[in-house]
């Protein structure tokens, strides 16, 4: 059993066994950062140094320069921060109250809630007002009023007008606890067709940052923005992810998910 | 005579109970996304359903069931009492309590994020907490068998330790090194970004840091299987173990290979270098070694059970095996699903070959097969085994126990089999639904609803598990036999010192870690705007 000095080259496991990981592990270095990486030209084009340094994952430019190409336009250049998701002051709503009684009520309603074909803003996340006004003053959302109206507010009047509409009671409940029957798109969508479901971002399942409550909106403005996605009209939807999902859906389809919305496809609602 | 009789029992106990509860999940996640149920309105109900489904058949049982095991044989194969009783509650309790947190939160639907945790989505902080005194738990189990085997061998100085220990302290130690990197990727850059003190995190680095933990945990959960192959089944069947070194080996093999070969979870990750996967995949197949030498030596080993029976010639010996014998049966049931895991697991491991599998059914069925069959099939022998030892009770029936085997194993080959082969249809994982009416589709339909009747077999197979082990007290036995490990075939045969310690095996361990990790962890902790912004879960 006893076996002098275990650290030492003259014992027969430790020589063996350091020895051999050892020896695995170099031709293994040398199998996975020179030779597998020498098979594909990208790799040693520039030489064998930058063969190793592109398998050990080193950012590079693969190409050289790249040629002048003009940037295609940022869709939005609002970047959303959980943040912008907490609710202002109260003296912040109340400045927020006064901008909206003298420049927004006049289509989006007294309380909030619209008459006209305008959106509903009672009760709408307070992130989801500060990045639309802010994309509509930059351009990356188009509207001849809304850009025209965003121009003249700072950005403490937008997180103003945005807390003060996220404090007003909203129109209408969860869209799936309402009994109203739910078309499939909105509580499953449309898997084969990678069309997610509403619910797993506008509420009902979850809702995701920068995402807009959606129950009570006038109908008509539902098909317009759903259209003007799917057409890429409006584009200001950072991920793409509205453009991806509008871009497989038919007319009738926007129509029933609008109706839906709007509360117009079941039973009437109160508002 | 257990001193921890209570304490091991414990484990055991809180272990089932878990399972069962996280089983109940597993059946009904495999009839909601079947043909055989409507579509579920709330996927998210169906993710809160994953999540605690993987938390508690990957953290909770294996741990609870590694450690109750460790202290049962720390006493029974050192043949003293476990020193730090106190501790070792308190370690239990910290499990109890993080288990506790973990499952109220994820009950509430606020960290819907899975087990592997998969930022950017972040979950409420309670969970990960629950998480962190889950592993903080069993790290005081790791420091109570370092201590334990210390004290033993400064009291029986040169002796050999007993190979069951020797098992269990290995996978100990293994333990110990690969929780670091969850443990630094929830401590460092979840935690922050749940609690709110950071909007943005480095997913591709938090996803390297889990891959240090993701594989070697899989060798944690399947040492106290092996510990069971060597120590329990030669003894339980009638035979000498064929080599006690061998053994050894394979448990030094574990502990120097499960850690560094992480990466191969990450094949498709763009944030690692392909010459770090060439490296973890080659060093994956490693990790084939013990095991061959395992089934090796444990075939070798019921070989001599059947000659000694009277079998002759090249396979009359299987025909003498003692198959009335439940041990028997199961060691047969495990060799079978870990050999068919085992060959899917090489085709996962394979840097090109992966890509055809890559996120599929194929990939649920090759760990639910190895795992949850041949490696959970063993704990349930090793609770079987030790039951008479910890309540009392007269030797549990056989008839009951071989069924229970019998329909675990038919319940796992029919939830798996089809998993791998709708996998290969290329059906994706992690999917709460799936348009059967699809032409694309429809073909896979009756496989789907062939894996979900495997759920329900295997259910009433956990069930009945629970039933047995909570009966057993009804029938009382005046005299428990005293409990004995396998005896190796050549007692008297040296072992050499380098098989009889830890140190030049954990130094290869780090060694080979700081090697195959390092640039990488260091490569993308130093990028620059490398963090994304998080996506909350359940925060409205």
């Amino acid at each position: 059993m006893r076996e002098q000095g275990l650290y030492s080259w003259r014992n027969p496991w430790f020589r063996w066994s350091v020895g051999l990981l050892v020896a695995v592990t170099v031709v293994l270095l040398l199998l996975g950062f020179v030779v597998v990486p020498s098979v594909h030209p990208d790799f040693t084009a520039q030489g064998l140094w930058a063969g190793i340094c592109r398998a050990a994952g080193v950012p590079a430019e693969w190409s050289g320069p790249p040629a002048a190409v003009e940037r295609a336009p940022w869709t939005t250049g609002v970047v959303l921060e959980r943040s912008m998701a907490r609710a202002g002051s109260a003296e912040s709503a109340g400045h927020g109250g006064t901008l909206a009684s003298t420049s927004c009520t006049m289509c989006h309603g007294a309380q909030g809630v619209s008459a006209s074909n305008a959106p509903n803003l009672a009760g709408q996340y307070p992130e989801v007002v500060i990045k639309q006004l802010r994309d509509f003053r930059s351009g990356a959302r188009a509207s001849p009023i809304m850009q025209a109206m965003a121009k003249i507010f700072s950005d403490r009047d937008v997180a103003a007008l945005a807390s003060y509409y996220a404090g007003l009671p909203r129109p209408r409940r969860e869209p799936t606890s309402d009994g109203a029957p739910v078309p499939a798109l909105v509580h499953v969508g449309a898997p084969l067709r990678n069309i997610a479901p509403c619910v797993s971002c506008h509420g009902g399942v979850d809702h995701k940052l920068g995402t807009p409550w959606l129950d009570g909106m006038p109908k008509d403005y539902l098909v317009e923005q759903l259209r003007a996605f799917r057409s890429g009209a409006r584009g200001n939807d950072a991920e793409a992810q509205m453009r991806n999902m509008a871009r497989g859906l038919t007319d009738a389809e926007i129509e029933a998910i609008s109706a839906f919305y709007a509360g117009t496809a079941g039973a009437p609602h109160a508002q | 005579m257990l001193h921890a009789r209570r304490l091991v029992l414990a484990h055991f106990s809180v272990a089932f109970a878990a399972f069962l509860a996280a089983l109940v999940l597993g059946a009904w996640q495999m009839y909601v996304r079947s043909p055989l149920s409507e579509w579920v309105h709330n996927p998210e109900h169906y993710y809160r359903s994953v999540t605690a489904h993987g938390t508690v058949m990957a953290y909770v049982l294996p741990t609870l069931v590694a450690m109750g095991l460790g202290y049962a044989i720390t006493e029974l194969a050192l043949k003293r009492p476990l020193i730090g009783l106190r501790w070792a509650w308190a370690g239990f309790w910290l499990l109890l309590i993080g288990t506790a947190m973990a499952a109220i939160t994820m009950g509430m639907g606020k960290a819907s994020v899975l087990y592997t945790f998969y930022p950017p989505m972040v979950g409420s902080p309670f969970y990960y907490l629950g998480v962190v005194l889950v592993v903080v738990g069993s790290w005081i189990w790791v420091a109570l068998m370092a201590v334990n085997l210390r004290a033993w061998k400064k009291a029986n100085p040169g002796e050999r330790i007993p190979l069951a220990m020797f098992g269990n302290v290995a996978g100990a130690y293994l333990w110990a090194w690969t929780s670091v990197g969850v443990a630094i990727e929830v401590l460092v850059l979840i935690l922050p970004a749940s609690m709110g003190l950071t909007d943005t995190i480095n997913a591709g680095l938090a996803r390297v840091f889990f891959s240090w933990t993701l594989h070697a945990i899989v060798y944690f959960w399947l040492i106290p299987a092996y510990i069971v192959f060597y120590a329990f089944v030669p003894r339980a069947i009638g035979a000498p173990l064929y080599s006690d070194t061998m053994g050894r080996v394979a448990f030094v093999l574990f502990l120097v290979f499960s850690m560094p070969i992480g990466i191969h979870h990450l094949f498709a990750d763009p944030q690692v270098g392909i010459g770090f996967k060439f490296v973890h995949a080659a060093m994956t197949a490693m990790v084939t070694v013990p095991t061959f030498l395992t089934v090796f030596t444990v075939v070798a080993s019921v070989e001599l059970a059947g000659r000694l029976r009277g079998g002759r010639g090249l396979f009359g010996w299987v025909r003498a095996l003692p198959w009335d014998k439940p041990m028997m049966l199961a060691v047969a049931c495990s060799f079978v699903m870990l050999g068919l895991g085992g060959v899917g697991g090489l085709i996962n491991m394979s840097y090109q070959l992966n890509e055809t599998v890559h996120n599929t059914q194929w990939v649920t069925g090759h760990f639910h097969l190895i795992f949850a069959g041949a490696v959970v099939l063993m704990y349930f022998m090793a609770a079987y085994e030790l039951w008479p030892q910890l309540t009392g009770c007269a030797p549990l029936s056989p008839r009951l126990v071989k069924a229970q085997i019998w329909s675990w194993f038919i319940g796992m080959m029919v939830l798996t089999l089809p998993w791998h082969l709708v996998g290969l249809l290329g059906m994706p994982r992690r999917m709460a639904y799936f348009d059967y009416t699809s032409p694309a589709l429809q073909s896979q339909a009756s496989i789907v609803t062939a894996s979900a009747i495997g759920g329900f077999i295997l259910l009433a197979s956990g069930i009945l598990l629970v039933w047995i082990l909570a009966t057993a007290t009804r029938r009382r036995s005046t005299t428990v036999e005293p409990f004995g490990f396998s005896r190796p075939l050549h007692p008297q045969a040296r072992t050499p010192l380098a098989l009889n310690g830890f140190g030049l095996w954990v130094a290869m361990m780090i060694g080979l870690t700081v090697v195959n990790y390092a640039y990488p962890i260091a490569q993308l902790a130093s990028l620059e705007q490398a963090s994304v912004p998080v996506i909350p879960i359940g925060s409205r």
